[in-house]
């Protein structure tokens, strides 16, 4: 490759990689999540723990039976995780309005419209969907867990037990069902209205409406309408989120925009960099190349040189040779010219 | 050399830690006694000093019952830390009268606090502190816990008692000329009224006045051995004492020649409401409520004085109308009723008061009830009388057998069985507590207004709408984006209601429907 085809396609990438479309998940530009796409407003004030959302999420995404039948409320008395085996589990806090009425709360996946999960992905196995789930495919995930360390609510799972077809784990938002027209499993089984179905835009205003009606009964503060960019599920409660073990330090940046700057250069160096180097390797074996021909000339000069000299010398010796001979014979017949006047004059 | 400048380094570089654990263990880290544990009604702050600006050190906390128990033992009384004032009352300062300067108070306070100190501590008694840091602590107002003490209408009945109805004995008003306290009979009002949280030029902080005038004629009666209330501050201002304070069974009622019935009007007559006046029962307002500044909250005025249609500075800028219909105001007609719905007994059917059609026609009626002609009635309060006297005070009722005795819910039938409520005994139940008091009976005297705490937005008879005529399938568009589906509908009024009224029962699913064995004997289900 010649200096000038290398540095024009040097160019070229470098201007590719600024013009380039970036991806979502690593644009630094603030998103507003799909229009029309669906979530799920929890109300905390109505859940009553009585399991049903569970039930219906173990029973319609076909999870493996638990120990403990969901009809037994006692395992509220210790708090839960999400589990490979349950996308959604319910937990009991502590009221620290009114003792009497402990206060129940339901934890799933919270859909984020910009998610963490999806961002750190690298084989891109998370999806935001245009409905509102975030969704996960199994068939590209290398299983490096990235998106269980990055996942701001500690939600996404493992299936540690299985050897060789291990699979993240979280809940869907039901997505196979909402595309049908159905509701979420656990909103459908909601005996209280505790969870609403539908449209993210329709239940910031619904959940506007039912703080400004009861401002006794409800903290001005809807939970997931700003929290990390914003997710699909949104919360009210009528205490202080924090009291309940929900995150309020996560501020209102998308987990992407926090990486976007880095994660932006990936294109530039995925791109770029085999490009550079693969010049500078070119570069480097001409240069040898080169380098060879100069020391495979010089050689064959030094060499010619040499012949030349020694053929010179060669010729000299000859030369000489030849004069010691002719001076020789010239001797050698003067001698016996002299030799023979000599005998002609005693003779 | 260079092994020396390692050494020399590290010496003064571990200097800043080492005095950081040494004045960990000198100078803080003591803990204080009564932070977590206790804590103190009788805590008085002493900052004398803040009258002279910013405090140096912080403020001290002084254990006021702990000293007088502590003098009483040594046969000591209360001169041995307050003075007499020319009027032969005790000076609640602490040994002197009036502030005089900076460097006189503070030696006031650490001569005479560290000299008895140290006296008590020499004749092997149990004493205070007498180094700086022991008295001047941090954070100490953590610690105490004064509960305020209102005097009550029954407090100010045994007051009154005792004094012969002599008001002059604490009442008074302030002639800003003379400079002099005066007594007229008939401007009596609350002390709260003058005495502010702080004590302002010629007028003393509330905190002061109480304390100059409740302990120092306390004191007299029991020097004269009267009955006599406490001189110790516990014994106002400790929570739990409070309610050991013996009530009058019948409470006389304050006179101030107010009316026993009045009519609340606009006092702007070029300014047309056009609303009808409102007949007040003030005298029974007056037996509903503890003191008088519940409602009259800066004078003993009539409300129109300050809130006038539209609104004076006097009166802060609130309207009439305001000032009778804030809801979030306790002193607001509207306010206060309001509140009497969080009763336990109210508050399971006006839990859902957001849901209701409420400001109709009927709703204002009831309090700007409609005025007989013209010229029937000479005097107002003879027709607030009448108007008062016209109204009817219980609920109207159905007959008990028109009433469902029980109502089965079966539309809904899946994982449990049909539930069963209950119905007539529940209404029968709202209706006795309706007719309980005055106010609720009067607000709902109409037979269907009950039926409406649950039946709401629906016809009033006999045979109300169904519940699956509006609460329908999930998903079901609707103009009323929130409105609940069926199943909300029927959990969130029944369990709504039992967790308001704090029932403790029906909380659990199976309370009010057993489960149906089909449906939990299906592996998938469990």
């Amino acid at each position: 490759m010649s200096r000038r085809k290398f540095l024009g396609l040097a160019g070229a990438a470098g201007a590719s990689a600024l013009i380039g479309s970036s991806a979502h998940s690593a644009s630094n530009k603030h998103f507003e999540g799909y229009p029309n796409s669906f979530g799920v407003l929890h109300d905390i004030t109505l859940c009553v723990g009585c399991r049903s959302c569970e039930a219906a999420c173990n029973r319609v995404n076909e999870l493996p039976q638990p120990d403990v039948s969901f009809s037994d409320v006692s395992v509220l008395e210790q708090k839960r995780r999400t589990s490979s085996d349950a996308f959604t589990v319910v937990n009991k806090h502590a009221n620290l309005k009114n003792s009497k009425v402990p206060i129940f709360n339901k934890i799933q996946c919270n859909h984020c419209l910009e998610p963490a999960c999806a961002s750190v992905c690298f084989v891109k196995a998370f999806k935001k969907t245009e409905q509102g789930p975030v969704l996960y495919d199994p068939s590209v995930c290398v299983g490096c867990r990235y998106c269980m360390v990055a996942c701001p609510f500690d939600i996404p799972t493992y299936e540690y037990d299985k050897a060789f077809t291990p699979r993240v784990r979280k809940c869907t938002l039901c997505y196979p069902r909402i595309i049908e027209g159905l509701l979420p499993g656990c909103v459908e089984s909601c005996p209280t209205g505790a969870l609403k179905f539908g449209k993210r835009d329709d239940l910031i205003k619904i959940a506007r409406d039912r703080i400004s009606k009861k401002p006794e009964k409800y903290i001005e503060h809807i939970y997931g309408e700003h929290e990390m960019g914003g997710t699909s599920w949104l919360y009210l409660s009528g205490v202080p989120f924090k009291q309940l073990g929900m995150r309020e330090d996560l501020g209102i940046k998308p987990a992407p925009e926090y990486t976007a700057g880095a994660l932006s250069g990936v294109p530039i160096v995925v791109g770029l960099w085999p490009v550079l180097l693969t010049g500078i390797y070119a570069m480097t074996k001409r240069k040898e190349k080169v380098a060879d021909l100069e020391k495979k000339e010089c050689v064959k000069e030094a060499i010619e040189k040499e012949k030349a000299d020694a053929n010179a010398k060669l010729a000299k010796a000859m030369e000489k040779a030849e004069t010691d001979k002719k001076t020789a014979i010239d001797k050698a017949v003067k001698k016996a010219l002299e030799e023979a006047s000599k005998a002609k004059v005693e003779g | 050399m260079k092994a020396k400048h390692i050494k020399w380094g590290a010496i003064f570089a571990l200097l800043p830690i080492a005095f950081l654990f040494y004045g960990m263990i000198v100078f803080g880290g003591q803990k204080y006694e009564g932070s977590t544990q206790n804590c103190f009604t009788d805590g008085i702050l002493i900052n004398g000093l803040a009258a002279f600006g910013k405090l140096e050190r912080p403020e001290v906390l002084f254990l006021h019952d702990k000293h007088t128990d502590a003098l009483e033992k040594k046969n000591k009384d209360c001169l041995t830390c307050h003075v007499k004032d020319k009027n032969n009352n005790l000076s609640i300062k602490f040994k002197r009268i009036e502030n005089v300067s900076k460097d006189e108070v503070m030696d006031i306070y650490h001569l005479n606090c560290i000299n008895c100190h140290n006296e008590m501590s020499a004749s092997g008694d149990k004493s205070g502190p007498v180094t700086c840091g022991e008295c001047h602590r941090d954070k100490v107002e953590e610690s105490l816990c004064r509960a305020p003490i209102e005097i009550d209408k029954s407090l100010h009945g045994r007051h009154s008692k005792a004094y012969e109805n002599k008001c002059e004995t604490c009442h008074h008003e302030y002639n800003p000329e003379t400079k002099k306290l005066f007594y007229e009979k008939g401007k009596e009002s609350s002390c709260r009224y003058c005495h502010k949280d702080k004590t302002e030029e010629n007028r003393m902080s509330m905190s002061m006045a109480a304390h100059t005038q409740c302990v120092n004629c306390h004191k007299k009666n029991i020097e004269e051995q009267k009955t006599a209330g406490p001189i110790k501050c516990s014994g106002c201002h400790d929570a739990k004492k409070q309610q050991l304070i013996s009530k009058l069974d019948t409470i006389p009622r304050l006179e101030r020649k107010q009316p026993d019935a009045a009519l609340i009007k606009n006092n702007s007559p070029e300014l047309a409401t056009r609303m009808n006046f409102v007949p007040f029962d003030h005298k029974a307002h007056e037996e509903y409520n503890d003191t008088c500044r519940v409602c009259h909250h800066e004078s003993l005025n009539e409300c129109t004085k300050c809130h006038t249609l539209l609104g004076i500075k006097e009166g802060s800028n609130v309207s009439l109308e305001s000032s009778m219909h804030t809801k979030k105001e306790k002193s607001s007609c509207i306010g206060c009723h309001e509140a009497k719905q969080k009763d336990k007994q109210c508050i399971g059917c006006h839990t859902f008061d957001s849901s209701r059609k409420k400001s109709s026609e009927d709703y204002c009626a009831k309090c700007h009830m409609s005025v007989p002609a013209q010229g029937t009635f000479t005097e107002e309060k003879d027709m607030s009388n009448f108007l008062l006297i016209s109204r009817k005070l219980t609920t109207d009722s159905y007959n008990a057998e028109e009433i469902p005795e029980k109502v089965v819910m079966k539309d809904l039938v899946d994982k449990y069985e049909q539930a069963e409520m209950p119905h007539r005994k529940i209404v029968e139940y709202f209706e006795k507590s309706i007719n309980s008091n005055k106010l609720s009976g009067y607000f709902h005297k109409d037979k269907n207004t009950v039926c409406n705490g649950c039946h709401h937005n629906s016809t009033s008879s006999v045979k109300p709408t169904r519940c699956g005529n509006c609460h329908g399938k999930p998903l079901a568009e609707s103009e009323n984006l929130d409105k609940p589906v069926l199943m909300t509908a029927y959990h969130g009024l029944c369990i709504g209601c039992h967790k308001e009224m704090e029932l403790g029962k029906a909380t659990g699913c199976a309370d009010c429907h057993k489960e149906r064995k089909k449906w939990w004997n299906n592996s998938v289900n469990r």
